[in-house]
């Protein structure tokens, strides 16, 4: 296991100055998020729950900004970070509209499976 | 970064107007509530006219596309907003009428016209993006209302799957693109385009381009393909088209589109068009005139799968709303052709991005007539969205039925109309950059689906009237956009010389002059572009 993530971790080169990261590596960050991204990708295609459906997505979301969070830490800049706060603004604007979709859904069909909403075919 | 503001008036117009035209909504008075349409059309005209006026944005990474995209997208949404008028005002009128109670989710005629201009301010904030962070916010601005549009368009529960549908298949979209936006910046060390370039050819002339940055690339290229409706991320295309308003199909044809496709023709300027195929070392970096491979071959995949798909499902289907949207899809495989082709010289035929800008413009205008035709049909309440509904038109309602011929053959590229034109050089700069396996299956897929194009075309200029005329719906303003865009598929051809110079000097990067390929075409395109000046 730590082979491999040497390996990922060998790609990039660390920045200078202040202290680089020493027990944790941008690659364990980038494992960490990949497997968020992941999990959220399978569980968005396999679970048939709206809301469920849409937590995946916002883990996804959450995903990339570990990864936006490590590589700010990594290259020693903001930019990362200050693009975390506009995803979280974003992700919460989705959040409003996914609950307001899902009430909409429930009050019409009394039920939050994906699959009784499939009026139109072909 | 201030200086950025001087190049944002056009969005700046339209937000305030967004704000007004939110105020107006909320008036007591009926007569002020409905200027909400003729607020958001000036907004719309005034933004156009400033983003033409305004000029090239320097810190882009296309300089020259900024003014061409902002410009595009006014005028082809003021024909939008022709057929989006009073989709939803008429039927909160009519139920007044008809004395049926407030319902909340009903009565948001501004909100409508809101969302709409919101929509248009992240599309033309896309056009301005250098940066990936404002791109992200740019496609999410331009995609978040569309999704409330669908699922208000109509009071049927149709509309509502497809919000349902189009939301969450876009939520999705979005965590991906995001995804590969955040491994560009973790590869790169910047969301700046121009940086990331740099960074991108600092890495290719030390030996590779990064795997997390090319990872990322070819992540958010996945991504941004929900925008366009192409084939990983296709499949909500027709259920969403069929279930909204056919006003609101019409807006979600073109505005989601020229979005993602400025999208990619961003996120692919970053490593730009100078790769040859690669050599053992992978080093390749100035041999050649094409995306680097990994990029090149997704792209060439997806406009493959997504041609094919969506011409022979359209072919399957009987309700028009469903073969406009398949074919929506078919046109995105379309011009993705051009953005694999890439700038390859200073003529216009030869330049493939130069194409693509041009096509999606003339797919902008033709493709509102279609919808036009359908939104302007009412059978028993409904729209008249089945193949039937088009027989004998051109002798019940010659106005719409001569439109959807019109259209129809526009849309297949019928020779002497817009669509020929536009559809000509995607051929022709496919075939300069030696892409000659995909201008076949280009040519194969023209061919498929002229077999739909022409059923829609046939059906009311050779069939007889079945019983009586369609009705039409209480818009007339539909009717004016249908005829216009009519109009515009075969007057632009008149005049498309002057679009096609413009598309041509909109398609030259600033980002990768260095000492590569590209670097002749520039300087000619710049040289012309100063003697211009100078006369």
């Amino acid at each position: 296991m730590t082979g491999v993530i040497d390996q990922i971790g060998g790609m990039l080169a660390q920045a200078g100055y202040p202290a680089p990261m020493s027990v944790l590596t941008l690659s364990h960050y980038l494992f960490v998020s990949a497997a968020m991204f992941t999990l959220g990708m399978v569980g968005f295609l396999t679970r048939r729950n709206l809301i469920i459906m849409f937590l995946c997505t916002e883990m996804m979301f959450q995903a990339a900004g570990i990864a936006l969070i490590a590589a700010s830490r990594f290259w020693l800049n903001h930019t990362g970070q200050s693009f975390v706060i506009f995803v979280l603004t974003v992700a919460a604007a989705e959040a409003a509209m996914a609950l307001a979709l899902v009430v909409l859904l429930f009050r019409k069909r009394e039920s939050l499976s994906a699959e009784e909403w499939a009026e139109m075919k072909g | 970064m201030i200086e950025r503001i001087a190049w944002l008036w056009p969005e700046i117009i339209l937000f305030l107007a967004t704000c007004v035209v939110m105020v107006l909504g909320v008036s007591p008075r009926l007569a002020l509530r409905r200027q909400c349409a003729f607020v958001s059309g000036l907004a719309l005209f005034l933004a156009a006219m400033v983003a033409i006026a305004t000029g090239p944005m320097a810190t882009s990474p296309w300089p020259q596309m900024v003014p061409f995209m902002k410009g595009t997208a006014g005028f082809v949404g003021l024909l939008t907003l022709l057929v989006l008028a009073g989709t939803v005002d008429r039927e909160v009128d009519r139920d007044q009428e008809l004395g049926r109670g407030f319902a909340a989710l009903r009565a948001n005629r501004a909100e409508f016209y809101a969302f709409f201009l919101f929509s248009m301010t992240g599309l033309m904030l896309c056009a301005s993006a250098d940066d990936l962070i404002w791109l992200f916010l740019a496609l999410e601005l331009t995609s978040l209302p569309t999704y409330v549009m669908v699922t208000i368009s109509t009071r049927r529960s149709r509309s509502q799957e497809a919000g349902v549908k189009y939301f969450f298949l876009g939520a999705l979209g979005a965590a991906i693109f995001l995804y590969g936006f955040s491994l560009l910046y973790m590869g790169t060390g910047s969301t700046d385009l121009g940086a990331i370039s740099t960074q991108i050819l600092a890495q290719a002339e030390g030996g590779a381009i990064n795997d997390i940055a090319m990872a990322g690339l070819v992540l958010s290229l996945i991504g941004v393909s929900f925008k366009i409706a192409a084939v990983p991320m296709h499949f909500y295309t027709a259920d969403v088209y069929q279930g909204a308003a056919a006003s609101v199909s019409a807006m979600l044809a073109f505005v989601p589109k020229a979005a993602g496709f400025i999208a990619i023709l961003l996120l692919v300027s970053t490593v730009g068009w100078q790769w040859g195929v690669a050599d053992t070392a992978g080093v390749s970096l100035g041999a050649g005139h094409s995306l680097p491979e990994p990029v090149r071959l997704l792209l060439w995949v997806m406009a493959v799968f997504t041609m094919t798909v969506g011409n022979v499902l359209a072919l399957l289907q009987r309700s028009i709303k469903r073969i406009l949207a398949y074919s929506s899809i078919a046109h995105s495989g379309y011009m993705l052709v051009g953005v694999i082709a890439g700038p390859q010289g200073a003529r216009f035929i030869d330049n493939g991005v130069a194409a693509t800008l041009f096509y999606l413009l003339s797919y902008g205008l033709m493709n509102v007539g279609a919808f036009a035709v359908v939104a302007s049909m009412e059978h028993k309440g409904e729209e008249a969205d089945d193949l039937d509904a088009l027989r004998g038109l051109c002798r019940t309602r010659p106005w719409l039925g001569w439109t959807m011929v019109i259209c129809a053959l526009s849309l297949l590229g019928f020779p002497f109309t817009l669509g020929f034109f536009a559809k000509v050089p995607l051929f022709t700069s496919g075939i300069a950059a030696g892409e000659y396996a995909l201008v076949v299956i280009l040519g194969i897929n023209s061919a498929i689906a002229a077999f739909y194009y022409l059923r829609l075309a046939a059906l009311p200029m050779l069939e007889e009237p079945v019983g009586e005329a369609p009705a039409l719906t209480r818009v007339p303003a539909r009717i004016v956009a249908g005829v216009l865009s009519a109009g515009a598929a075969l007057g632009m051809v008149l005049v498309a010389g002057f679009f096609m110079e413009r598309a041509a000097r909109a398609a030259v990067p600033g980002l990768f002059d260095g000492t590569h390929a590209s670097q002749s075409a520039t300087d000619q395109i710049a040289r012309s572009g100063e003697r211009r000046a100078d006369e």
